[in-house]
């Protein structure tokens, strides 16, 4: 179990992240997800014991490992943790072998653990092959494994990931999902896990911390995410598609098309993709649009038009035919309602 | 006929221009090189190796100069390491003030010549033992010590002082990329600081730490004129000093074969630098994305640091030149800040004074020198990276195997060379009438061709950097816009390579004005060059003359330094934060 009590952090003046509180289970797969800069990165280096907390306390299970008010932070090594750096950070003058093994040394394991830990790792990782190359010599993708390979070697209890995919092609991207799952469920161990690419999140996380401005504005499940944004900047980052924000004025989309279940409302109301219709003409509740997109997507279409300078997205049969003269219909309630400030109304 | 029979009729495409590059580097490379081993395998003169190695004369011909050279090569290695790698932890792993000046600073001792440092040592700590006036020290009542004064400790400090840069440039750039994740993932182990600086950062920058110090040593190796001025007067002698005596002398095979033996020792160590910088486990293998740099916090010991880091790069730039300066005004090095004269720039002959010789800018022969120094130094930049260039382009478009291989080499194979060998090859395949051709020896055609070959190396390297833009996807967004061939060196081409080209224009140029080591060889009274006056002054004991003529070279080379600094911008990646 992985808890964080009101957490903070500042750089001099900046506050990188600010009261942030959450807490999940053990062999919990948690997501810290937010746009470069929201302090994702920040949280995960001091969960790691590379950053100190200006505000808060980390607990793993019920032992405190950092309190900002004591001063008391533990060291990185003695937190049982492992963490996946951006970069992969081998150690280029060690064989794959060596950077896997060097953990266990430090560790002080016999020299047969060592060597069977080796194996299993690099095993586990499918790059037992390379065990005696450099990695100055193998690919991206494989240093990405090896990196994953001399986390777990040591079986820490909390994997930490720093944007470990960020570096891939998209299709490696993929695949290493799938591996980094099937690594997490055989150790068992928490994980966290930071990315920008929500993608990412929705397909990996048991929980989503989404962060913005260095605090927590929505953690949730990736379901709850999708079905119950807390907030329009959760809702417009999350989906895919992400769901249209449309504004309101004084109970009128865009200030003009008067939506009764909406009396007098200012900010702004959520539509999905998949209720936004499509309509050839106008009408009380339909507005012009200038189609932009069209892209075919798993037997539907994701039909994409400008309207008063902001794109909306329906999403569509793909045998509907597009209507000339472009117009989009919205539903009678919207799903969700965020008042200017971005905060939900209902 | 079938295409395929009638390409066969055609030679390769860029044949020409490969064997023309190929003949012209055999001409300035390979046959100096040639001849001087073959005129020492010479039935008649190959006595000469059994002199050298294995007679009565060759403890002082080769063994003592040798082992000399290899104390001096080693010392200045370690020396190198241990300062320049200093100062580079300081400027890429710490929270030091002024990194970028000091940054900036410790690239520049290699700008200034090494005899203007050798000199300027002379000037503080020379003591009367030779002759001549003592220096400062002296001067204010200090005895200097004669293993101060001249010989092997003087002659290490002062290349120590001057090659430091080159080992600070190679391990910064290899600590610039141990980034901070290296560090991170290491302790995130557990592992001890101690454990982290010996398991990690270390071996990681150990391949650039032993490639800078295989640099510094084959420079120091190379270097004559540091243990020339500095060691000669006390009859300490380097290969490089006793080759240049025995050629002075008229035994030139002898010195042949010091001149190859010397290439030899001197392209042993470069060659295993190159080895294992380049090696799997190098450190340029990696370039993974991300990792913020981590500044090592000084904490107390900031401030002294930053204060050791600043005087010696005070002490090994600007304090030269401060001190040669003066010295070129004073007419006792021992009373060096009074009694200033211009004298030993401006004044007119006067038996009375400095044995009758007219200051520098009053004395013909200096016009002279000055006038085709600087003229040497256009014609070798110019014609060094024209054929820089054309080389490029032969090796990066016109491929052909066997010829492209031997190009490449041996267009990278001077810079192996000490420049005083070099100079001695091409006494060896020049010095003499080639059929019906002239002997070149004596004339400013010879010293242009040495000095052009030498130039070679990094002239092909800018070459090829102005080459990738010619045939880049640049230059193909503009071929799709349907512009000609001229028209887009014009607008393309020629406004993006040109910074690059000027740059590389006068770095030759001060190359080639403050080169000693392969002119020293060349030179006669009838094509003086500047930086052999300055020598000459020197050991005939005409310190201030020599001290101002370093001073015209220095002013000349820093000028044109700063301006190809300013046209490349700076690339000094360590410096980001």
């Amino acid at each position: 179990m992985i808890t964080l009590d009101n957490l903070g952090k500042t750089f001099g003046t900046a506050m990188a992240v600010q009261d942030v509180s959450l807490s999940v289970p053990e062999g919990a797969f948690l997501v810290l997800l937010g746009p470069s800069g929201c302090g994702k990165t920040t949280i995960l280096r001091m969960l790691a014991g590379l950053e100190h907390p200006t505000a808060g306390v980390i607990r793993f299970d019920d032992k405190i490992i950092a309190d900002a008010a004591r001063g008391f932070t533990l060291e990185p090594g003695r937190r049982d943790a492992g963490l996946v750096f951006q970069s992969y950070a081998l150690w280029p003058h060690m064989s794959v072998a060596g950077n896997v093994a060097w953990p266990l040394r430090v560790a002080g394991l016999s020299r047969d653990e060592q060597r069977a830990r080796v194996a299993e790792a690099l095993e586990m990782l499918g790059v037992a092959g390379l065990a005696a190359r450099y990695p100055g010599e193998i690919s991206g993708g494989q240093q990405q494994r090896v990196a994953i390979a001399r986390m777990i070697a040591p079986r820490p209890k909390v994997l930490l990931f720093d944007e470990p995919l960020s570096n891939l092609d998209a299709t490696l991207r993929v695949e290493m999902r799938t591996e980094l799952l099937r690594v997490h469920r055989a150790t068992k161990a928490t994980a966290v896990y930071v990315t920008h690419d929500q993608i990412e999140a929705m397909t990996m996380a048991t929980h989503v911390a989404v962060l913005n401005g260095g605090r927590v504005e929505q953690f949730d499940t990736p379901e709850r995410l999708l079905s119950d944004p807390a907030s329009a900047f959760v809702a417009r980052f999350i989906g895919t598609p992400p769901a249209n924000l449309i504004p309101v004025q004084d109970g009128a989309w865009f200030g003009t098309l008067p939506c009764p279940a909406l009396p007098g409302a200012n900010g702004h109301g959520m539509v999905r993709a998949e209720d936004l219709m499509m309509a050839d003409a106008p009408g009380p509740d339909a507005v012009a649009a200038q189609l932009v997109e069209v892209v075919p997507m798993a037997g539907r279409r994701l039909v994409t038009g400008m309207v008063q300078g902001q794109r909306l997205t329906a999403v569509t049969d793909a045998a509907h035919p597009i209507p000339a003269d472009l117009h989009f219909r919205l539903p009678p309630t919207p799903s969700a309602v965020f008042d200017a400030e971005g905060r939900r109304l209902s | 006929m079938t295409t395929r029979a009638f390409r066969q009729l055609h030679l390769p495409k860029g044949l020409g221009l490969n064997l023309v590059v190929l003949l012209v580097l055999v001409l300035l490379v390979a046959a100096p090189l040639l001849t001087i081993l073959m005129q020492t395998l010479d039935p008649d003169r190959i006595g000469a190796w059994r002199d050298v190695l294995a007679s009565p004369l060759s403890p002082n011909l080769f063994w003592r100069p040798a082992a000399n050279t290899m104390i001096l090569g080693f010392g200045v290695a370690i020396g190198c390491i241990l300062i320049g790698g200093f100062l580079a932890w300081l400027v890429v792993m710490t929270d030091m003030p002024y990194r970028g000046l000091i940054g900036f600073l410790a690239t520049l001792p290699f700008m200034i010549p090494s005899f203007a440092t050798a000199l300027a040592w002379g000037t503080v700590f020379r003591n009367g033992r030779v002759g001549g006036g003592g220096g400062l020290l002296e001067g204010i009542g200090i005895n200097v010590p004669d293993a101060l004064a001249w010989g092997m400790i003087p002659t290490m400090i002062v290349l120590i002082a001057h090659y430091y840069a080159l080992a600070f440039t190679v391990i910064a750039a290899a600590l610039a990329t141990v980034n901070g994740d290296l560090v991170e993932a290491a302790q995130m182990t557990g592992a001890s600081r101690k454990r982290v600086l010996f398991g990690i950062v270390l071996p990681v920058v150990m391949p650039a730490i032993i490639a800078g110090g295989s640099l510094c040593f084959a420079a120091a190796v190379s270097n004559f004129a540091a243990p020339a001025l500095l060691g000669l007067p006390v009859r300490m002698q380097t290969l490089s000093t006793r080759l240049f005596g025995m050629i002075e002398i008229g035994q030139v095979e002898r010195g042949y074969v010091l001149a190859i033996l010397l290439i030899v020792i001197s392209a042993v160590f470069l060659a295993f630098g190159n080895r294992i910088l380049s090696g799997r486990r190098s450190f340029a293998t990696i370039s993974g994305k991300g990792g913020r740099a981590r500044r090592f916090a000084l904490g107390g010991a900031r401030l002294p640091l930053t204060a050791i880091a600043l005087l010696i790069c005070l002490l090994t730039t600007i304090m030269p030149i401060i001190l040669l300066i003066a010295a070129s005004l004073a007419p006792m090095a021992s009373a060096l800040f009074s009694d200033w004269t211009l004298h030993f720039w401006i004044g007119a002959t006067d038996p009375a004074f400095a044995r009758g010789q007219a200051g520098v800018l009053n004395n013909p022969q200096l016009l002279r020198a000055l006038a085709l120094t600087m003229g040497l130094g256009a014609v070798v930049a110019l014609i060094a990276n024209v054929i820089g260039i054309l080389i490029a382009v032969a090796l990066t478009r016109h491929r052909l195997r066997g010829i492209s291989e031997a190009v490449s080499q041996l267009s990278f194979l001077p810079m192996l060379l000490p420049g005083i060998a070099f100079g001695a090859a091409y006494i060896a395949l020049y010095g003499a009438p080639i059929g019906p051709l002239p002997a070149l020896y004596g004339t400013s055609t010879l010293l242009s061709l040495a000095l052009t070959a030498a130039m070679l190396p990094f002239a092909v390297q800018t070459g090829r950097a102005t080459v990738a833009q010619i045939s880049g996807d640049i230059d193909e967004a503009a071929r799709l816009t349907g512009a000609g061939f001229f028209r887009r060196i014009g607008a393309i081409t020629l406004p993006l390579a040109s910074r690059g080209l000027i740059a590389s224009l006068l770095l030759c140029f001060v190359n080639v004005i403050s080169d000693l080591a392969i002119v020293v060889l060349l030179y006669t009274p009838t094509t003086p060059l500047l930086s052999v006056l300055s020598y000459r002054y020197a050991s005939d004991g005409f310190h201030q003359f020599a001290n101002a003529v370093t001073l015209v070279i220095l002013a000349i080379s820093t000028l044109a330094a700063g301006l190809a600094a300013l046209l490349r911008g700076r690339n000094r990646p360590w410096l980001s934060s």
